[in-house]
């Protein structure tokens, strides 16, 4: 199999690289406080002094975005961490041992994956209490779990026979060395676009709750809590829902990209 | 006939897994009602009196049972934050998610079928990429940055319509449809661009496969191929997808009739879940997984009658 880079991967590393390092630098530092209130005239559109304007309070957009984007981008990515973790280690456990364990839990994963995400995590949401970040890394966190575990399920039962694991088993590796030294790095292939997609779904099923006043709150900052604010002066100052849901989409774009290129440098699906 | 009826079992059988674990979950977490609707001031005389009123003195089973019967006899208990019956709160509210959710279906599968076929006819390498480049581009934007988007331009600058008043389903069932439109548009949008891609590579795919070079090089033009053999063989995965479509078309309704204030289930589900008010929410949590699993159903029904193999290992 060769591996190189195509265009797919290079211009989403390129502009998930991008947002990274924008998000990094607004975690130490922002052109302005992004809760001052006046830190520029009221209302005013896209200017140098304010890349993505001012919102009704005076408030400077990009400071806002930045810091935004940061909550936003770390709750997917602790949520994909707790997803694929524990996603991985189920669907490796029953996919390679398979037996009463592996049926129980692939029909209760059915169950799961056939309910709509954001509902599942509104359900979990309303248990855990709502407007709170932890709860919602939680809730997301247990949603993704099914997913995780059905696709590398799958991958596990397909190499539990072949013969390097074979050989493996008779020099007398323990099954835990053969399922993390010997399947583990060739299932990347399926698992590192899964990890793509994953990420995408956090984002939108966090910006989605904190839209809706379910999931981050203020005092922190959320790109959703951002979009429903900006829904509001969207009259006033339309260029505050434009450079907040442009960020999102930039985030999810990027990050499609790179799933997109991964799948077509193995030789997956075009 | 047999297939039919065995899946219909199969759904009741899920619904009733779903509904229990909904009931659980919640009776598990909400500690009394009796208490939550009276207050800290309460009297533990005074609780008991309501519990025994509300039935909660009964065991568990029993009062899971009773709850599912209410589905059929529209007795779902009373809503704690606004002291009315749940199904009195639900039931106008059904109709307009049913509607949203069936006209952004409809959208999904008008636009994305003919937009796929035509899709994946493009061979070029450059037609290709910005096919791709647009169809990543129109997944990444969530739905309710297209609602504002929309609202925006249709609402506020064209005034085609009017954000926050929806019409009243049965007196202008011509506006209230009309409102309802380009809530469906927002949430088609992404969903257009998954199932065009999916449908472009599935057909590709099958028009790799021997019997379609048997069928040109016997002399039948390429398009020729594509309706009358390409196709059929392609619907299978298509109606399985757009039947998942409904899941991702309910989670999307629940956001996007809050951006265009729309009165349905799922506004009432996020407030419901803001005040804690646990009837509701779990009636409603049974209501949209019903309509979720039933889409699914529909969609297995469909693809046995369409793939006659499906028929014969159905029926055994």
């Amino acid at each position: 199999m060769r591996r190189r880079m195509n265009g797919y991967l290079l211009a989403g590393l390129i502009v998930t690289g991008l947002m990274a390092a924008l998000i990094l630098l607004g975690l130490v530092w922002t052109p302005y406080d992004p809760d001052a209130l006046m830190a520029g005239p009221k209302l005013e559109g896209p200017s140098l002094a304010h890349w993505l304007g001012t919102d009704s309070f005076g408030r400077d957009i990009f400071s806002r975005v930045l810091r935004g984007a940061g909550t936003t981008f770390l709750i997917a990515l602790s949520t994909v961490a707790i997803g694929a973790v524990c996603g991985t280690a189920v669907g490796a456990c029953t996919g390679y041992f398979g037996g009463v364990i592996d049926e129980v839990l692939m029909r209760f994963n059915d169950a799961m994956t056939a309910f709509p995400s954001i509902l599942l995590a509104l359900v979990l949401i309303s248990i855990l209490g709502p407007g709170n970040k932890y709860n919602v890394v939680i809730a997301l966190g247990l949603v993704f779990i099914p997913s995780f575990a059905r696709v590398t399920r799958t991958a596990f039962a397909a190499l539990r026979d072949v013969n390097y694991v074979k050989s493996a088993r008779l020099m007398g590796a323990s099954s835990g060395r053969i399922l993390v030294r010997q399947i583990l790095p060739n299932t990347m292939q399926v698992l590192l676009p899964a990890l793509t997609i994953g990420f995408n779904n956090a984002v939108l099923a966090e910006a989605s709750m904190s839209y809706l006043g379910i999931g981050v709150t203020p005092p922190d900052a959320s790109l959703g809590y951002m979009l429903s604010e900006a829904q509001g002066m969207l009259t006033s100052a339309p260029w505050y829902a434009l450079g907040t849901g442009g960020t999102i989409v930039l985030l999810i774009f990027g990050v499609g990209l790179i799933g997109e290129g991964l799948q077509r440098r193995d030789g997956e699906v075009a | 006939m047999k297939y039919v009826c065995k899946r219909i079992l199969m759904l009741l059988v899920t619904m009733v897994i779903v509904s229990f674990l909904a009931f659980a979950a919640f009776d598990l977490i909400s500690g009394s009602p009796a208490e939550i609707m009276l207050g800290t001031q309460a009297t533990p005389d005074r609780v008991a009196e309501l519990e025994a009123q509300l039935g909660l003195d009964r065991p568990f089973l029993v009062r899971y049972v009773s709850w599912l019967a209410g589905f059929f006899t529209g007795d779902l208990g009373t809503s704690y934050s606004y002291s009315q019956p749940v199904w009195e709160l639900i039931a106008p509210k059904v109709g307009i998610t049913l509607w949203l959710s069936l006209i952004s279906f409809v959208l999904i599968a008008v636009v994305s079928v003919p937009v796929g076929l035509w899709a994946s006819r493009g061979r070029s390498r450059l037609g290709d990429a910005v096919g791709t480049v647009l169809d990543q581009l129109c997944m990444a934007v969530p739905p309710f940055f297209t609602g504002i988007l929309l609202s925006w331009l249709f609402s506020i600058t064209l005034h085609w319509f009017v954000h926050g008043q929806f019409p009243d389903l049965g007196t202008d069932p011509a506006g209230a449809l009309q409102y309802l439109f380009f809530a469906a548009v927002a949430i088609a949008i992404p969903r257009i661009a998954m199932t065009v891609r999916m449908l472009r590579s599935t057909i590709q795919g099958e028009m790799r496969k021997d019997y379609v070079r048997t069928a040109i090089s016997r002399g039948n033009d390429r398009s020729g191929v594509l309706w009358h053999h390409v196709l059929r063989n392609a619907l299978v995965p298509v109606v399985t997808f757009l039947a998942q479509t409904m899941a991702e078309i309910v989670a999307a309704s629940i956001v996007v009739e809050q951006v265009f204030a729309i009165p349905g289930l799922g506004r009432l589900l996020v407030a419901s879940i803001s005040n804690r008010d646990y009837p509701v929410v779990q009636a409603i949590v049974v209501i949209l997984a019903f309509w979720v699993v039933l889409a699914g159903t529909a969609a297995d029904i469909l693809n046995q009658r369409i793939d006659p193999r499906l028929r014969l290992g159905g029926a055994s």
